[in-house]
């Protein structure tokens, strides 16, 4: 039995090889426009290689976790290549910055931003779940997918300073749970 | 609590903002390998998503009698308990049954401070599968490669594979499976060898050298074999069924394929696959066994394991799915042996381009008097 348009969510689900592959024919174009679009001003494209197998491995690997129909698998994995190309923007743009020393000190970032982009973000996942829903699915497209502020408004159908001011509440709230939970040492 | 992948299936993104770019073939095909190397690191001679040139392994005729009973090992607890399920590649469940069927062996051989056990031994008159763990004092990497070689005494040759997991920084759990091809009879007992020479982390290239030797007999289990003979035939291309053998823990279907000239002469390529369903709607997962044939593999005996049949089913229905396709330097390479040393053979020209793939009719094959 192949991979087709009718199975190959189940398939992927079953962890049948030949539907990893009918989704790298199906999707790659795709894929590969979102990463080289988060991942060029990088200047690497053996980065953005590594990053679009580590796209499709992470599809692989949790495809039991999704569930909906082809339109809802297209967009999941649309979100899952951002989130995970940010990724990698974050940590070589942080590796390139270290090594040629021009970090910029004092920044103005605020402990506030920093929880956001710590390092085990599994951390951060379980701090998500203490927002309300509204909130939850703001940080997710700010933070884990790089939404710009207009969009998010957009998208809710609420006003860009709400947006901000929702933003501002949540980091606090976080970053005072983090600080209450003790995650404070692995993290800052 | 939902994990950043659930998360991302509860949002409603706006995926238009996303802008496919031009991909091509080579690009998918590198994107491709990269993951099976990723995600597989098992061993096929002959797969059916992606075949090689049939190369049959032709083992070596030992002089060495091998006892018929296990010598002294040293009996050791295994660690884990059912492997064949752990190690069930994409639970495809054509294991299930084999752990309450297989034979507890419990050999250790221990060498550099590397402990190999043999947990578990089944033979169903076609294949051994064996489970063994690894008990190591260093870290060997994600999957390493044991190399040597597991012989299946009297058989001329043999296919096999396996898969080797990590369970924590010093065990492992690994399945290899052996298919002999016999002359004739097919034997009731075989003695196996198995002897590692060395480990290899595939991380990064270390070899770890030592020798773990094992040698064993297996019964075969019990299994009903029935002749079929039937046969279907579409374009060129004719499947015939030969045996259907039917064991605790699963069914054997052995078939050959033919070629005709016409096919020959267009394609380089001919593969055939079966799946198996009853009439109780089961569809049943298996696992090809390698074949053997002529030189340009278009003349072949096949078989193929499939999970353990449903006592209730009265009819199987097979259907064979053909594969043409033209050898390129992807999926093909060749090297023949010849006294001024190896050659690698050039591929003929053949009208046939890429691949075509056609389902055959269906062959039912009757059940009710076994």
């Amino acid at each position: 039995m192949k991979s087709n348009d009718a199975n190959y969510i189940q398939r992927l689900q079953r962890k049948k090889e030949d539907a990893l592959e009918y989704i790298v024919d199906q999707y790659l174009p795709l894929i590969k426009g979102i990463t080289y679009k988060v991942l060029s001003p990088l200047g690497n494209d053996g980065i953005i290689e590594e990053c679009i197998n580590d796209i499709f491995l992470s599809i692989w690997e949790h495809a039991h976790k999704f569930s909906g129909d082809s339109t809802d698998f297209r967009k999941w994995i649309c979100a899952i290549a951002k989130f995970r190309a940010l990724d990698y923007y974050r940590k070589n743009n942080k590796l390139a910055g270290l090594l040629s020393q021009e970090q910029e000190i004092g920044t103005g970032e605020s402990a506030e931003d920093e929880l956001i982009r710590m390092e085990d973000q599994s951390e951060l996942i379980k701090l998500i779940h203490l927002l309300e829903p509204v909130d939850r699915d703001i940080f997710m497209m700010k933070f884990f997918l790089g939404f710009k502020t207009g969009d998010i408004a957009a998208k809710l159908g609420l006003s860009k300073a709400s947006i901000d001011n929702r933003i501002y509440r949540g980091k606090k709230k976080l970053y005072d749970k983090a600080t209450n939970l003790d995650f404070g040492g692995s993290m800052l | 609590m939902k994990d950043v992948y659930e998360l991302l299936n509860d949002m409603d993104i706006d995926e238009h903002e996303f802008v496919e770019m031009e991909v091509n073939e080579l690009e998918k095909a590198k994107v491709k390998r990269a993951l099976k190397e990723s995600i597989v690191q098992k061993r096929k001679m002959r797969s059916w998503k992606k075949p090689v040139a049939a190369a049959v392994m032709v083992v070596g005729l030992s002089t060495a009698t091998l006892g018929l009973t296990f010598p002294a090992y040293a009996v050791s607890l295994p660690v884990i308990g059912n492997i064949f399920k752990i190690l069930d590649v994409g639970k495809a469940g054509v294991y299930d049954h084999y752990q309450e069927y297989s034979t507890e062996m419990n050999l250790t051989a221990e060498s550099n401070g590397i402990k190999v056990i043999i947990n578990n031994a089944i033979f169903d008159g076609e294949t051994v599968a064996l489970t063994y763990s690894i008990e190591s004092n260093q870290d060997l990497g994600e999957s390493p490669y044991l190399r040597g070689l597991l012989n299946m005494k009297g058989s001329t040759g043999g296919a096999g594979g396996s898969k080797i997991s990590k369970v924590d920084s010093s065990r492992y759990v690994g399945i290899t499976t052996e298919t002999g091809f016999f002359k004739g009879q097919k034997p009731d007992t075989v003695n196996m060898k198995w002897q590692i020479d060395s480990i290899v982390i595939q991380e990064n290239q270390e070899e770890i050298k030592g020798k773990w030797s094992f040698a064993f007999a297996l019964e075969a289990t019990e299994a009903d074999t029935q002749v079929i003979g039937q046969s279907s035939e579409h374009d060129g291309v004719a499947v015939q069924i030969g045996e259907l053998s039917v064991t605790p823990m699963s069914f054997i279907v052995h078939y050959d394929q033919l070629v005709s000239e016409e096919i020959r002469n267009k394609w380089h390529g001919v593969d055939v696959d079966i799946e198996v369903k009853d009439d109780l709607g089961n569809l049943y997962s298996g696992k090809g066994n390698g074949g053997t044939g002529d030189k340009e593999g278009y003349h072949t005996s096949w078989s193929k394991t499939f999970e353990k049949l449903d006592p209730n089913a009265a009819k199987l229905i097979l259907t064979p799915q053909i594969r043409l396709y033209e050898y390129t330097s992807e999926n093909y390479g060749s090297v023949e042996e010849t006294k001024d040393g190896p050659q690698s053979a050039a591929i003929p020209e053949k009208s046939g381009k890429g691949e075509e793939k056609f389902k055959m009719e269906d062959i039912v094959i009757d059940l009710s008097n076994r």
